[in-house]
C-alpha cells in the first residue's frame, strides 16, 4: 500500500530515471560515481536548485515566473560593480545588495500580478525584459573578468566546509554552497508546511476565490511569493558569480526554461497548488546530470536544449495524464457480475 | 413557532437602477429548516448575500437572536453564527480533507503557525458531529461532489454555525446523495442548527422544509408551512402561471417498419456492455440511472465522442461507423451535452455565433467567403423560433439566463436538422418556468418525427416527457419500461436504486 502510494507521485518515476541514468553514466565513466564528482556536482548545481525553489513557490501559488534568472543576473552584476566602485571588498555586502535588489524586483512583479491581476507569465516575461534592458542601459554591458573581481568573491567560491584528501595529498571539498542550499530548503519547507502564509500559498494556488472568502490575505501572500523568489534569485546571482569567477551581464538570461523544466519534472503542477520540495530537488538533479553528461555519452551540446524542451513537455503531459486517469477511474464502476 | 433566530425586515436593495429586493422579510426559527424558493433573478442570492454581510442592504434591518446586525459586514455575520455554503463550495481541491475543514477556524483565530495535530483534531470533531467518516488525508479533488458538500458543512460547524445557508446544494448530486444530505440537515436540526435551503427544485423542498418563503421578481410572495402546499400550488405561486403536465404519448402510427436507430451489443471496456435498444421516429426514449451507471457514456459513443469497442449502430436500417462527432452529425445525430457551459456553449461569443456554428459551411459563397447577411438572417430566425429572450443575437451568450442559454444550445443543434436528438440533462440548473418551455420544445420536435433520447437525473422529468424508459446500472440496461404511464415515480426510483428484482436478461 505504501509502495503503491509512492507510485502515485511522479517524483518516484523521476527518481528512477535519475538512478538508471546515473548507472548508465557510471558504466561508461566510472569517475561519475565518486565523492569528488558528487561534491563538484553539488557545488555547480546548488545555484540552479535555489532558483528552482523560488520558481517552485511561484508555481504552487498558481503562477509562473520567468524573470528569476534575469533578477539573478541583475543582482549579481550590480552588486559586483558596486563592490568594485566603492572598494568595499566584502562578500556579505555583495549578498546584501543582490538580495535587496531581488526582493525589490520581485515586489514589482507582485504589483502587476496582485494589484493589476495580470497573467503571471506575461508579467514576468515583460519585467524580465524591462529589468535586463534597464541594467544594460544604466549600469553597463562590460563583463567583469577574474582579474577585476573582488577577492572576497573569489574566496567565497573556493570556500569548503569539509575537506577530503586525495591519495596524492591534494584536497577537494564540499562547498559552502551546499550549506546555503540546505538552509534554504529547510527554511522554505518550514514556511510551506508550518506557517499560515505557507498554507496560504497552497490555498491560492488551489482556489484563489475560495482563499479570499476564507479570509486569507491573498495580496500579502502573492507579494510574499514573488519577493521570496526574488530574494532567492539575488542569493543565486552572487553564488553564480563566485562559482564561475566572471560576470557577464548576458549570462543566465535564457536558462529559466531548464529551471522551470526541473520543477515541473519534479511533479509540481503547472496549474498550481501541488508539488513538493523533494520532487523539485530530484528534478534539478535529473536536469543537472543530463546537462553535464550528454557530451560525455557522445551527444553534441545542442541536444541539451532539445532535451530540456522535451523534458518540460513530457513532465507537463505526465501530470495531465495522471489527472485524467485518476478522474476516469472514479467515474465508472462496472460491476462484474453475470 | 419556536424561538426566532434570524429576523430580516423590510430588506430592499437596488443595483444600478434595478430593484433586486423590494421590502422583503425573512424569519427563521432556531433549528428550523427553512426553504427560500424562487426562479432565477427572483432575488434569492441577493437576499442571502445580504444576510451573510457580503452586500449591504439599502434599507431594512437584520436581527440575530434579537440583536441587530449594525455593520452588515461578513465578519459580523460569521461571528453571529451564519455560514453560507455557496454552490461552488469554495473548497481547496489540492488540499486535504482535514485542512479544508480547519482552515477557516485557523484564520479566524489569527494564528501564524500551523499545528497539524490540531488541524486533524478539529476536522475529526467536525465530521463526527454529523456522523460522517471521510479519510482526513484524502485530497478534496478526489472526492465526489456530495462528499465535498459534507466537507463544506463540517467547515461551517467549526465556525460555531447556528444557521447554515445552502445555495442550490442539490444541483450537482444524485437523488440518493440528496437523501443523505437531508439526513445531515436533520442531524443539524437536532443540534439546534437551522438550515436555510435555497433551491428551485420543488420536489426536494417538500421533502425537507418546514416553512417556505417564496420570492418573485425581488418581492416577497409569502411564507407558507410546507404542509399547506403541494408542488403544483407552489409552482403556481412561483411562476404565476398554471403549469400542467400531460405525459407524452407516442403515436404508434409514426412507427416505421425499420427503426430510426438500433443499437446492438454495444460495449466498451470498463464503461458499459451488452447495450441493445431501438428508437422509433417520434419517440422520446428516457435513459435513467445513477451517475456512473454508464448512461452518459453510451450516448457519447453513439454520437462519436468516445467510440464503443464493439457492437453495431444502425441508422434507418443501415449500419454506420461513428468514430467522432462529425460522423455522428453526418448521420443525422445531434447531442446536447450534460454540461452546457463547458461543452455546449462558447459563452463569451455572441448568441448568433453560437447558434450557427454547426452550420457555418452552409453560408459559404462561391468565393469561399461567409455570406454575412444570410448568417444574420438565420441567427434571427432561430432566436425567434425558440423565443430566446435577447434584444439582439449579437449579445454574448453569457448575458442570458440558464434557460435561455439552453435554448441557444438547442437551436445550435436543431439548425443541423437532425433525425435523432440526444439530450443529456436538458434542464439541469434551469428554472421551473423555462424548464416547461424546453420540455414543450422537445415534445414538438418528437411530434414532428424526430427521434429523441433524453437522459435525466430527475425521475419525474423522465416520467413526464418520455413514452419509453431504459434504466441503467453498472454499465448495463437493467430494465426497459415500454410504457412510462405504467410505472409510478416511487416504483421507478426503486428500480434505479435496485431495490427490486429487475427483469434484466443478462
Amino acid at each position: 500500500m505504501k509502495i503503491k502510494q509512492l507510485f502515485r507521485h511522479s517524483e518516484t518515476y523521476v527518481l528512477f530515471i535519475v538512478i538508471l541514468f546515473s548507472a548508465f553514466v557510471t558504466a561508461i565513466n566510472p569517475a561519475f560515481l565518486t565523492l569528488e564528482n558528487l561534491f563538484d556536482l553539488l557545488r555547480s548545481s546548488s545555484g540552479t536548485a535555489i532558483l528552482a525553489i523560488g520558481i517552485f513557490l511561484v508555481l504552487i501559488s498558481g503562477g509562473v515566473d520567468v524573470s528569476c534568472t534575469t533578477i539573478a543576473i541583475v543582482g549579481q552584476y550590480i552588486s559586483v560593480n558596486v563592490l568594485i566602485a566603492t572598494g568595499f571588498d566584502n562578500i556579505w555586502f555583495a549578498f546584501a545588495i543582490s538580495m535587496l535588489l531581488g526582493v525589490t524586483l520581485g515586489a514589482i512583479n507582485a504589483v502587476f500580478v496582485s494589484l493589476f491581476k495580470l497573467p503571471t507569465l506575461i508579467v514576468t516575461l515583460g519585467t524580465s525584459s524591462l529589468y535586463h534592458g534597464a541594467m544594460l542601459e544604466f549600469v553597463g554591458t562590460k563583463a567583469v573578468n577574474v582579474g577585476g573581481l573582488p577577492q572576497s568573491i573569489k574566496d567565497f567560491g573556493a570556500f569548503n566546509v569539509l575537506n577530503v584528501s586525495r591519495p596524492d595529498g591534494s584536497t577537494f571539498g564540499l562547498s559552502v554552497f551546499f550549506v546555503i542550499l540546505v538552509v534554504i530548503i529547510l527554511v522554505t519547507w518550514f514556511i510551506l508546511k508550518f506557517t499560515m502564509i505557507g498554507r496560504g500559498i497552497f490555498a491560492i494556488g488551489g482556489n484563489l476565490e475560495a482563499a479570499k472568502r476564507a479570509g486569507f490575505n491573498t495580496r500579502r501572500i502573492q507579494f510574499f511569493v514573488y519577493m521570496y523568489a526574488g530574494l532567492l534569485a539575488g542569493i543565486m546571482g552572487v553564488m553564480h558569480l563566485s562559482l564561475i569567477r566572471y560576470s557577464n551581464p548576458n549570462y543566465l538570461v535564457g536558462t529559466e526554461l531548464s529551471v522551470i523544466a526541473a520543477v515541473v519534472l519534479g511533479g509540481a503542477r503547472i496549474s498550481g497548488g501541488s508539488g513538493t520540495i523533494t520532487g523539485t530537488m530530484i528534478g534539478v538533479i535529473l536536469i543537472t546530470i543530463l546537462e553535464k553528461n550528454l557530451i560525455m555519452i557522445g551527444l553534441s551540446s545542442y541536444w541539451q536544449q532539445f532535451f530540456v524542451g522535451l523534458v518540460l513537455l513530457i513532465g507537463v503531459s505526465i501530470t495531465y495524464l495522471q489527472a485524467k486517469f485518476q478522474d476516469s477511474g472514479r467515474r465508472i464502476i462496472v460491476k462484474e457480475e453475470e | 413557532m419556536a424561538e426566532v433566530f434570524l429576523e430580516a425586515r423590510n430588506i430592499s436593495k437596488t443595483f444600478v437602477g434595478v430593484k433586486a429586493l423590494d421590502n422583503v422579510d425573512l424569519t427563521i426559527g432556531k433549528g428550523e429548516i427553512h426553504c427560500l424558493i424562487g426562479e432565477n433573478g427572483s432575488g434569492k442570492s441577493t437576499l442571502i448575500k445580504i444576510i451573510g454581510g457580503v452586500y449591504k442592504a439599502d434599507s431594512g434591518i437584520i436581527r440575530i437572536e434579537g440583536t441587530e446586525l449594525r455593520g452588515m459586514q461578513a465578519i459580523e455575520s460569521i461571528r453571529a453564527g451564519i455560514q453560507i455554503i455557496y454552490q461552488d463550495l469554495s473548497l481547496f481541491p489540492n488540499l486535504t480533507v482535514a485542512e479544508n475543514i480547519s482552515v477557516n477556524q485557523m484564520l479566524e483565530s489569527n494564528q501564524q503557525k500551523v499545528n497539524w495535530k490540531q488541524v486533524r483534531e478539529t476536522a475529526r470533531k467536525a465530521l463526527a458531529e454529523i456522523g460522517e467518516d471521510i479519510p482526513l488525508d484524502e485530497r478534496v479533488e478526489s472526492l465526489s461532489v456530495a462528499k465535498k458538500q459534507i466537507i463544506a458543512i463540517s467547515r461551517a460547524l467549526t465556525q460555531n454555525a447556528k444557521l447554515i445557508i445552502m445555495d442550490e446544494a442539490t444541483s450537482a448530486i444524485t437523488s440518493e446523495e440528496v437523501s443523505h444530505l437531508f439526513s445531515i440537515i436533520l442531524k443539524l436540526k437536532q443540534r439546534g442548527i437551522a438550515t436555510l435551503f435555497v433551491s428551485h427544485k420543488l420536489s426536494e423542498v417538500f421533502q425537507i422544509a418546514e416553512n417556505i418563503t417564496v420570492l418573485r421578481d425581488g418581492k416577497l410572495l409569502g411564507v407558507y408551512p410546507s404542509s399547506e402546499l403541494d408542488e403544483e400550488k407552489l409552482a403556481y405561486i412561483m411562476t404565476g402561471r398554471m403549469l400542467k403536465f400531460e405525459p407524452y404519448r407516442y403515436d404508434e402510427q409514426m412507427k416505421d417498419p425499420v427503426p430510426l436507430l438500433e443499437v446492438k451489443n454495444l460495449a466498451k471496456a470498463g464503461q458499459y456492455r451488452n447495450i441493445n435498444f431501438q428508437l422509433q421516429k417520434g419517440e422520446i426514449l428516457g435513459i435513467i440511472g445513477l451517475i456512473g451507471s454508464g448512461r452518459t457514456e453510451v450516448v457519447e459513443s453513439i454520437f462519436g465522442i468516445d467510440g464503443a469497442d464493439s457492437g453495431s449502430i444502425m441508422v434507418s436500417g443501415k449500419e454506420v461507423h461513428i468514430r467522432n462527432p462529425r460522423d455522428g452529425m453526418r448521420h443525422g445525430i445531434a447531442f446536447l451535452p450534460e454540461d452546457r457551459l463547458t461543452q455546449g456553449l462558447f459563452d463569451v461569443q455572441s448568441i448568433g455565433n453560437n447558434i450557427v456554428i454547426t452550420i457555418l459551411k452552409s453560408f459559404l459563397k462561391k468565393s469561399r467567403m461567409l455570406d454575412v447577411r444570410k448568417k444574420k438572417q438565420a441567427e434571427s430566425e432561430w432566436v425567434e423560433k425558440l423565443s430566446i429572450k435577447t434584444p439582439t443575437p449579437a449579445n454574448p451568450a453569457n448575458s442570458l439566463s440558464g434557460g435561455n442559454q439552453q435554448r441557444v444550445v438547442l437551436a445550435k443543434w436543431l439548425a443541423t436538422d437532425p433525425k435523432i436528438f440526444i439530450l443529456d440533462g436538458p434542464t439541469i440548473g434551469i428554472d421551473i418556468g423555462s424548464k416547461h418551455t424546453i420540455h414543450e420544445i422537445i415534445r414538438d420536435l418528437a411530434r414532428q418525427g424526430m427521434g429523441i433520447i433524453m437522459i435525466s437525473d430527475e425521475a419525474q422529468e423522465i416520467l413526464d416527457n418520455c413514452n419509453r424508459i431504459l434504466v441503467m446500472s453498472g454499465g448495463r440496461i437493467i430494465r426497459e419500461i415500454k410504457d412510462s404511464t405504467t410505472i409510478s415515480r416511487d416504483e421507478l426510483l426503486d428500480v434505479i436504486a435496485k431495490r427490486v428484482e429487475t427483469g434484466a436478461d443478462a
